[in-house]
């Protein structure tokens, strides 16, 4: 079956989303770290 | 508010909740990467929406519960109340980042275009930006208690706007897709793809729960340090 090409796409909103997300724990981990 | 031992005690429980999620989100990866059907008419960049759809539910539900809490701050003035809005607030901005770059990411494959300014996307980004403004508001506020007013004003306007942003796509005319989960009909997804956006929602939900215990944690520890700096001065 042939599909749209366009994984580029969706492999961009999956590495952005891990980079957010990533990035926001990382951040609670060193804030809190600097509070303990 | 908590003391300093409990605080710590809720960082640790946030931190291993936040881990589990992070698991759970690598295997949402790997379900809908490799486990669920390409969609026939979008190709692949459909499958953006395994991850779009739930942080756009955890954005608002974030909001959501910033915007009560801060109602019941009003009424009842306990700052935990306070302190725990705040933090929804600001894990809810790191998932509006989400929903927001993801959102336009899709929307370029399959409309055409980066971004509209239609009702539904405009006002998520106000919501967005609403947020924003209540976070740099509590960094420019000093006195706890006018802080904690202020912002509990920005975060009950914001909870009118989150049932709002729900049915913009039936009130007007949108590009946005209508809802396939929260409607009154059954889900419009086939059954596979079902299982990995319910999936995928839990999984951020567990992530809101993890993020927000560990800012709360966070909000007390600096809380506690400010008073006692102000004893030490005083």
């Amino acid at each position: 079956m042939q599909f749209p090409d366009n994984a580029g796409y969706m492999v961009a909103a999956y590495l952005v989303t891990a980079v957010i997300v990533l990035a926001y724990a990382t951040s609670l981990f060193l804030r809190l770290r600097k509070h303990r | 508010m908590i003391g300093r031992d409990a605080a710590l005690r809720t960082a640790r429980r946030g931190g291993v909740v936040t881990v589990l999620a992070l698991l759970g989100l690598a295997a949402i990866y790997v379900r809908a990467l490799v486990f669920t059907p390409v969609e026939r008419f979008q190709g692949p960049a459909q499958k953006i929406f395994y991850i779009h759809a739930p942080a756009a539910w955890a954005a608002l539900v974030a909001f959501a519960i910033t915007g009560i809490l801060s109602l019941l701050y009003l009424f009842l003035k306990d700052r935990k109340l306070d302190l725990v809005a705040a933090s929804s607030a600001e894990v809810g901005v790191a998932f509006g980042m989400v929903m927001l770059t993801t959102g336009p990411i899709w929307g370029k494959p399959i409309w055409g275009t980066w971004w509209t300014w239609d009702a539904r996307l405009t006002s998520t980004l106000f919501i967005f930006l609403l947020f924003v403004g209540y976070l740099a508001l509590r960094n420019a506020v000093t006195d706890p208690g006018t802080r904690a007013a202020y912002s509990a004003v920005i975060g009950i306007m914001a909870l009118v706007l989150v049932p709002f942003i729900h049915v913009t796509v039936y009130w007007f005319r949108t590009l946005h897709p209508q809802p396939v989960l929260v409607k009154p009909s059954s889900p419009s997804l086939p059954g596979v793809m079902l299982v990995t956006l319910l999936l995928s929602i839990v999984v951020f939900t567990v992530l809101y729960v993890g993020f927000t215990m560990q800012r709360y944690a966070l909000a007390v520890l600096r809380e506690l340090k400010a008073e006692e700096v102000a004893r030490a001065v005083s």
